[in-house]
């Protein structure tokens, strides 16, 4: 049952619910845990925020055409195997990151062939690629985990600029990128249409495969970036990195308000349910020290959000 | 490619009538899936005979059984055009429920009641999964996939960072031992395959499963309730996954918080890999279970290929290798039949 979106009117009530959300749990946060809001401890804590965050820009396009990613986690740790790999043998940083992405950006173009040329649906292809890259990686790197990469490289996890962490630039500066992408360009047009009506934006002259082909393809390179800061962040790479990522991704981005029958979804929405999340688990974990509890808060999170909404937009289209 | 081809394509090379050729049609994926089955086992068995063993195969068909018993549910799920990705956070939270109240550490309740209160609450958590899924509206995908994480830091909760051991020893030894020297878990795969076989075959609520897949407008219109089907998918589902928590959980030395962990996409995967669309609507219960053992059957023929710990490692890569030969050698025979300017269900 797709979304079919409504009047103008409430176009961005989905952002607004989530917006007035993560201004409730801040809110409750600085209260509960005195500094919490203190920008100073909220860069500090947001390192963890970052990959999710690249990825969920690639997996927010995927979604909005009405496909799906299930296979970003086991890209990230096949990169970082790759990564280890080239890095030990060779030696050399600037090889090693580049392998790294080139294996990202071949598994995605992976991925995009098979649903652009074979018509698989995007669910089954990643799937199979989501046993396939991780098994890669198990079976290459044989348990082995490589590490010491040098200061020089964890900077690019660690450092800042201009006092904003070095990924958490990288992140915006893409962000940005996206929306206007997305917003403005005839491109990111074509997306909604294809996740409203495939068969329509066939035959209206959009070449449907190229874009999904394209799509699959930037967010395994996405992945390959991801992967580069995870390993960077802890200074070791192995196959089980990005682990049980695709499942969180996917919550941010759907509680962010992109339909997952596609053809509905915004950067910003993404932004601010990552953003949810993010502060939702800081919260819980920083005050009731519990992780448990943090995933009950988040899985009882993304249905009660969406199924509010379905509540209402019922409501309103009756 | 060419060789997937063949895998599926040389059983209906010679012109016969439509009827026939229609039937062919329908079981290719069951015969590429028993075709891939017997090849692995040809080549592990001409590495080393003992493969051929009974006890090699009880083995396999008792790690097999757990998958089958929750595949059976999710593949009517999948028939009615949903998706159940929750089964294995559920299934760790029942494990944890179950292990709490008969260990002789924690509660120590008689099986008898533990037994069946295990399964009514999986029964429930299957019910109220299909109530959000069909009344609230909510995707399936989205619900289950909250559920996933909400139950599982639940069951971790449940456990409070220890292990559940000491089950009764009745429970343990008819679990491992079985009944006539079957083991239970078998038996109840059995069972429940049965049922089901029965179930889609012969009971008007299985076609209607169906009907209500193939398409819920016309579902509709026939007077089928869309809420009822749904309820009961969801509620057998998670009767089933409890059903498996209580024959599998009891071998296992002790219960871990971390039970179940990427089991839902394998029961998923094994759905999807024998043959149900997953725009609901069509698919056979035996293609699923070829599946099963497919995806099983992989660890213990590396173990024989005597390449050591190295060969284990790679299961999950041929696991996936097996997934994308069997969904694309379908792509392929299907892209022949139809015209290819037909747009791929979404």
């Amino acid at each position: 049952m797709p979304d079919t979106g409504g009047g103008r009117s409430y176009a961005w009530w989905h952002e607004t619910v989530i917006a007035v959300l993560l201004v409730i749990v801040l809110q409750f946060a600085g209260w509960l845990v005195p500094g919490f809001l203190k920008l100073q401890s909220q860069l500090l804590l947001s390192r963890q925020l970052w990959e999710f965050a690249i990825l969920a820009l690639g997996m927010t396009l995927i979604i909005i055409t009405g496909g799906i990613d299930l296979s970003v986690g086991s890209t990230m740790g096949l990169s970082a195997v790759v990564f280890g790999g080239v890095h030990s043998s060779s030696g050399s940083l600037m090889a090693a990151s580049l392998a790294c992405l080139a294996t990202g950006l071949c598994c995605g173009a992976v991925n995009g062939a098979l649903v652009s040329r074979l018509r698989l649906h995007p669910l089954i292809v990643t799937l199979a690629t989501f046993a396939a890259y991780r098994g890669i990686a198990e079976g290459w790197s044989q348990g082995h985990s490589y590490s010491r990469f040098g200061d020089a490289f964890s900077d690019l996890a660690r450092g800042s600029w201009l006092g904003v962490p070095l990924p958490g630039a990288i992140f915006v500066l893409m962000a940005t990128g996206f929306a206007v992408f997305l917003s403005k360009t005839p491109y990111g047009r074509f997306l909604y249409a294809i996740g409203h009506n495939e068969r329509a934006a066939k035959f209206s002259g959009i070449s449907v495969n190229r874009i999904r082909f394209w799509l699959y393809t930037t967010s395994g390179l996405l992945a390959g970036l991801a992967s580069l800061i995870y390993v960077a962040r802890f200074d070791t790479a192995q196959a089980d990195v990005g682990k049980g990522f695709e499942l969180d991704v996917i919550t941010a981005v759907v509680l962010g308000g992109t339909s997952i029958y596609g053809g509905r979804g915004t950067i910003p929405g993404t932004m601010l349910g990552l953003l949810l999340i993010h502060e939702t688990r800081l919260l819980v974990s920083r005050y009731w020290g519990s992780d448990e509890l943090r995933s009950i808060v988040i899985g009882c999170l993304l249905i009660v959000a969406v199924l509010a909404c379905q509540l209402v937009s019922r409501k309103r289209r009756s | 490619m060419s060789n997937s081809q063949t895998l599926t394509v040389d059983h209906d090379s010679r012109p016969v009538c439509f009827s026939t050729r229609f039937f062919r049609l329908i079981r290719q994926r069951e015969a590429g899936l028993l075709l891939l089955i017997s090849l692995t086992s040809v080549v592990v068995g001409i590495h080393d005979v003992r493969f051929f063993s009974v006890d090699v195969w009880r083995d396999i068909l008792v790690r097999c059984a757990p998958t089958a018993i929750v595949a059976c549910g999710v593949m009517l799920v999948v028939v009615t055009g949903e998706i159940d990705i929750s089964v294995g956070s559920l299934m760790a939270l029942l494990a944890a429920v179950m292990g709490r109240m008969l260990s002789e550490q924690e509660f120590d309740i008689s099986c008898w009641i533990g037994i069946p209160v295990t399964l009514g609450l999986g029964t429930l958590i299957g019910v109220f999964t299909g109530s959000l899924v069909s009344m609230g509206r909510v995707p399936s995908i989205i619900v289950t996939l909250g559920l996933l994480t909400a139950l599982r830091g639940l069951t971790t909760l449940m456990m409070g960072g220890k292990n559940i051991d000491r089950l009764p020893e009745g429970l343990t030894q008819v679990a491992k031992q079985g009944f006539l020297g079957v083991p239970i878990s078998i038996l109840a795969a059995a069972g429940v395959i049965g049922l089901t076989s029965v179930l889609i075959h012969h009971i008007p609520l299985g076609r209607r499963l169906y009907a209500l897949g193939s398409s819920a407008e016309s579902a509709r219109m026939a007077g089928l309730s869309e809420v009822r089907l749904k309820l009961f998918a969801f509620g057998y589902t998670g009767f089933l996954t409890a059903l498996a928590t209580i024959v599998d959980v009891p071998r296992l030395p002790k219960i871990e918080s971390g039970i179940g962990s990427e089991f839902e996409l394998l029961v998923v995967t094994c759905v999807v890999v024998g043959g149900v669309a997953i725009s609901g609507g069509q698919g056979r219960l035996i293609g699923v279970l070829l599946a099963v053992v497919l995806m099983t059957m992989i660890r213990p023929a590396l173990t024989f290929m005597d390449i050591g710990e190295a060969g284990e490692k790679w299961t999950r890569a041929i696991q996936g290798m097996f997934i994308l030969l069997a969904v694309v050698s379908d792509s392929l025979f299907s892209w022949r039949q139809r015209h290819s300017g037909k747009v791929h269900a979404a």
